[in-house]
């Protein structure tokens, strides 16, 4: 069965140190001024017990399995690959933006130099293709970061899905993100 | 949300600016103008040459708005040497690549229509001589031709609308209302827009009931379109949650509404409305003041486009 790649992001692990923004942008050459992936931060936000507490919000490519970028570009430079990865063929785009402006997650881009949407593609075409899992997920300290098949029982993400509650952003829309997201076990889930 | 490091610039949900809305108004102005002009054509006694202005105008106007429109489109694009890529590799789940289609078909029948109503000054007595078949050909099918541009017209006036309410992620651009509402504006300012040019390029050949028919169209098209915005805003309300919290804050928050409640609402379909009830018959019908309400109403519906736009991407709930 071809793969299908999906990450988690374990928001009591995360402790937004930023190391995995600064991989990527290591690993994938992201000019100046514009990002594949960020990490946010909300909070703090007092518990019904009176503490404090921060919650964390990695904001990339959720990787959608229903792509409104894909469903509006006209070229099809905006493609899903067989792996299940949304990916651009800057060859094919003409720049219209649409895609960027369907984006109900604001994960893509516009790239200083090609002039064409960028946005993270799970290091696809180095990391991955070498067999590697991508630079955000190697370089967190906390393991917050889970990667995998989504298609093999007996993957990483597979065990971490089966083990943990996790919840995808935005879900009314029906997008189906393969980023999946354990939310903050104190207080409620901003979804 | 705090960003912990980096530039949140990106992350903007503007992303189409005024260019775009301006193209969406010429395009509505140039499917409105051939329809428009094709009504007329159609009524009795006007399907023979010498043309009516109002006929001369639309020819004219369509073309060359939507001509326009596509350049200022084209030079929009981030990429825009790229922009042939558009025309040879098709997506036929895109509106845009619909749009396209359309367009593709409309552009020539269009100039089909311009050809045929210009015949002697483009082909007998112009540069276009060795375009005489083609001429003739729009000539004696007309009807057919015609038939195939109304239809189009519609179209092109409607896949504007459909190419932002195709977003779900905008609550008050993903509405089916758009589409219909986009056309009826499209249509008043395709009239306005004959009756302008008409009035003021072709005088003397503009026949009088010919104006007094398109400017009360006009009013009632206007008619529609407020009613179209009405249930479009009530209907945000209706679907509550997210969706009615951006319809209230689309309706009340800082120079956008101000734009909606005044340039579009007030300017561009209260005030003509009002002065047409308001105005005794002989100055209703006067050129001057047909050309002062065509104008306004094109401010209006410019001021629409633009509203929808910049509103539908700023305010998302």
């Amino acid at each position: 069965m071809a793969k299908k790649y999906g990450m988690i992001h374990d928001n009591n692990l995360c402790i937004g140190c930023q190391a995995c923004s600064v991989a990527c942008r290591s690993e994938n050459k992201i000019p100046e001024s514009v990002y594949r992936l960020q990490v946010w931060v909300n909070g703090p936000t007092e518990y019904p017990n009176g503490t404090l507490g921060y919650e964390y919000h990695r904001q990339s490519c959720v990787q959608c399995e229903n792509t409104p970028c894909v469903s509006v570009c006209p070229t099809k430079a905006s493609h899903v690959n067989e792996e299940g990865i949304v990916l651009v063929d800057v060859d094919l785009c003409v720049g219209c933006l649409y895609c960027i402006a369907a984006c109900p997650y604001q994960a893509r881009y516009v790239h200083p130099v090609t002039k064409a949407p960028d946005k993270c593609t799970f290091c696809h075409e180095s990391r991955l293709s070498r067999g590697e899992e991508p630079a955000c997920v190697t370089v967190c300290p906390t393991d917050a970061l889970v990667f995998g098949d989504l298609n093999d029982p007996k993957s990483k993400i597979n065990q971490v899905r089966s083990e943990r509650v996790t919840y995808r952003q935005k879900e009314k829309l029906g997008t189906s993100p393969k980023m999946f997201i354990v939310p903050n076990h104190k207080g409620g889930i901003n979804s | 949300m705090n960003q912990i490091w980096g530039s949140m610039e990106q992350y903007n949900t503007v992303v189409w600016h005024w260019p775009i809305a301006v193209y969406l108004f010429l395009a509505g102005l140039s499917a409105g103008a051939i329809i428009s002009a094709i009504v007329i054509k159609w009524m009795k006694g006007n399907d023979v040459s010498p043309w009516d202005g109002i006929i001369k105008a639309g020819a004219i106007l369509a073309p060359v708005t939507i001509g326009v429109g596509l350049l200022l489109l084209i030079t929009d694009l981030t990429r825009p040497l790229m922009f042939w890529k558009l025309l040879i590799h098709y997506n036929f789940g895109s509106v845009m690549t619909l749009g396209v289609l359309a367009l593709f078909v409309y552009f020539p029948v269009v100039l089909l229509f311009l050809l045929g109503v210009f015949k002697k000054e483009l082909v007998e007595n112009g540069p276009f001589k060795f375009l005489a078949p083609i001429a003739d050909l729009a000539l004696s099918q007309a009807k057919l031709i015609e038939s195939v541009t109304l239809v189009l017209a519609v179209g092109v006036g409607a896949y504007t609308g459909f190419l932002l309410s195709a977003m779900n992620s905008f609550p008050l651009l993903n509405t089916p209302i758009l589409p219909a509402l986009f056309l009826a504006s499209g249509v008043s300012a395709g009239i306005s827009a004959n009756l302008v040019v008409g009035l003021l390029f072709f005088n003397s050949s503009t026949n009088e009931g010919n104006v007094s028919y398109l400017h009360g169209l006009d009013v009632k098209v206007i008619f529609a379109e407020l009613f179209f915005l009405f249930i479009l805003f009530v209907g945000m309300m209706y679907q509550g949650g997210a969706t009615a919290h951006v319809a209230k804050a689309a309706l009340s928050t800082g120079g956008l509404s101000t734009l909606l409640w005044f340039g579009v609402i007030g300017l561009g379909l209260i005030l003509p409305i009002g002065l047409n009830f308001a105005l005794p018959h002989g100055v209703k019908h006067s050129q001057g003041f047909v050309i002062f309400n065509a104008l306004i109403v094109l401010v209006g519906v410019m001021a629409l486009r633009y509203y929808i736009l910049y509103a539908g991407q700023t305010f998302v709930g």
